[in-house]
């Protein structure tokens, strides 16, 4: 994947992995882009530039991870990037997928009991995520803002264990849908779950990435 | 997929680093060049994927690569096995040589579990996790070394594609398997 830089076109951006569209939002930023360059935009939506950079870049490279840079930024930033990141997983990814597994369970044959199961699983798997949602807005974020980034290691590698079982039974469900499916059930809702739970699956596994690499940099500049 | 880890002991330095090249570039396998002190080293937990090693490291270390003569390819001049241990010609050219690689590295991979379907124990196994049972008690239950309860489960994992308990018990819900 190409770096983006300064001087890179937002359209270019997307065009090229559309997935950023979401973190785009994440910062205020809309489609209908014109040729507006990264630069542009951030004058005009008041952001700060690197940090931009940075949050696009690791998002859309798995090798990324500019660690001088990365240190620089501040909690708050990380903080409020990582807010917004929840609020899109909370209001927007997964009701998103419960309505599209609604349709497909609401338009399958009574006997296909095999979705109602999914479903289930899928609850369980949105449960754990709103609850890091709620651990990170009540300990998390705080504990990060008051100490100005510093939160002790134990805590950090718990917060870690919660990201992989996320991630894992992200994986278990697709896997489920497209492995196991089984019985009568409408194809065109099936592949949108599909997608859905694929989109939240990638958005989740990057920003774990920016979790990881964004802040624990910042925790090991403030304990050092 | 994690990459796959390559060790490669041989006597021949430059043979050593065009097949690392090789496994590096054409076939994306991470490669680290070993030398005498691997034996003395040896950590069990850091199993390669492959060895590459010459006819006498093999000789001279029998009792090694015997038992993992699935992972182990004798560096040589013909495709004749070595101590019925797979081996490769380098006396050929680079795209047969590559294509000789690949194939293989693919027999290799016919070795992992390729069905999904769960043989019998692995689905007595699946039932006890569903039930909540602990690694201890299925092992107990069924009168099996922790060992082989871990080695079943991640067959089970790696045939169903499905790694956390409750997606398992979910899995075993869907399929009457209770």
């Amino acid at each position: 994947m190409k770096l983006i830089t300064h001087q890179s076109k937002l359209s270019d951006i997307i065009l090229q992995d559309p997935s950023t569209i979401t973190v785009l939002d994440r910062f205020g930023i809309e489609l209908g882009v014109g040729d507006t360059t990264v630069d542009q935009a951030c004058v005009s939506h008041a952001l700060d530039i690197d940090f931009f950079i940075a949050i696009l870049n690791t998002f859309i490279n798995e090798g990324y991870f500019p660690q001088q840079a990365m240190s620089q930024f501040s909690a708050e930033k990380i903080v409020d990037y990582l807010r917004k990141t929840n609020d899109y997983y909370q209001h927007n990814v997964l009701p998103n997928i419960e309505r599209h597994f609604g349709f497909l369970i609401a338009k399958a044959p009574s006997h296909n009991n095999n979705l109602v199961l999914m479903k289930q699983f899928f609850d369980e798997m949105k449960a754990e995520l709103l609850q890091r949602i709620v651990t990170d807005n009540e300990q998390w974020f705080p504990e990060i803002l008051k100490n100005g980034g510093y939160s002790s290691p134990v805590t950090f590698t718990l917060w870690q264990d919660t990201d992989a079982t996320i991630e894992d039974k992200i994986n278990d469900l697709i896997n489920m849908l497209i492995v196991h499916l089984k019985g009568d059930y409408d194809h065109n809702l099936g592949y949108a779950v599909v997608v859905a739970v694929f989109s939240l699956k990638k958005d989740i596994k990057q920003n774990n990435r920016i979790r990881n690499r964004l802040l624990s940099p910042i925790c090991n500049k403030t304990s050092q | 997929m994690s990459k796959e880890r390559a060790i490669i002991l041989t006597h021949n330095t430059l043979e050593a680093a065009g097949l690392k090249h090789l496994l590096t570039h054409t076939l994306h396998i991470e490669v680290h060049i070993a030398d005498e002190t691997f034996f003395s080293t040896f950590n069990a937990n850091a199993e390669p994927h492959y060895y590459f090693i010459d006819p006498s490291t093999l000789l001279s270390n029998l009792s090694f690569f015997l038992p993992r003569k699935a992972k182990t390819i004798v560096i040589a001049s013909s495709n004749e096995p070595v101590e019925d241990i797979k081996s490769l010609n380098v006396l050929m050219p680079e795209d047969c040589l590559v294509e000789s690689l690949s194939e293989l590295i693919e027999s290799n991979h016919h070795d992992e579990p390729t069905s999904s379907t769960l043989s019998s124990r692995e689905t007595e196994v699946l039932r006890l996790v569903a039930h909540g049972k602990l690694n201890k008690e299925i092992a107990q239950e069924l009168n099996i070394s922790i060992n082989t309860v871990l080695s079943h489960r991640k067959n089970i994992t790696a045939k169903l594609g499905i790694k956390s308990v409750s997606g398992l018990s979910f899995y075993a819900m869907m399929n009457g398997i209770v």
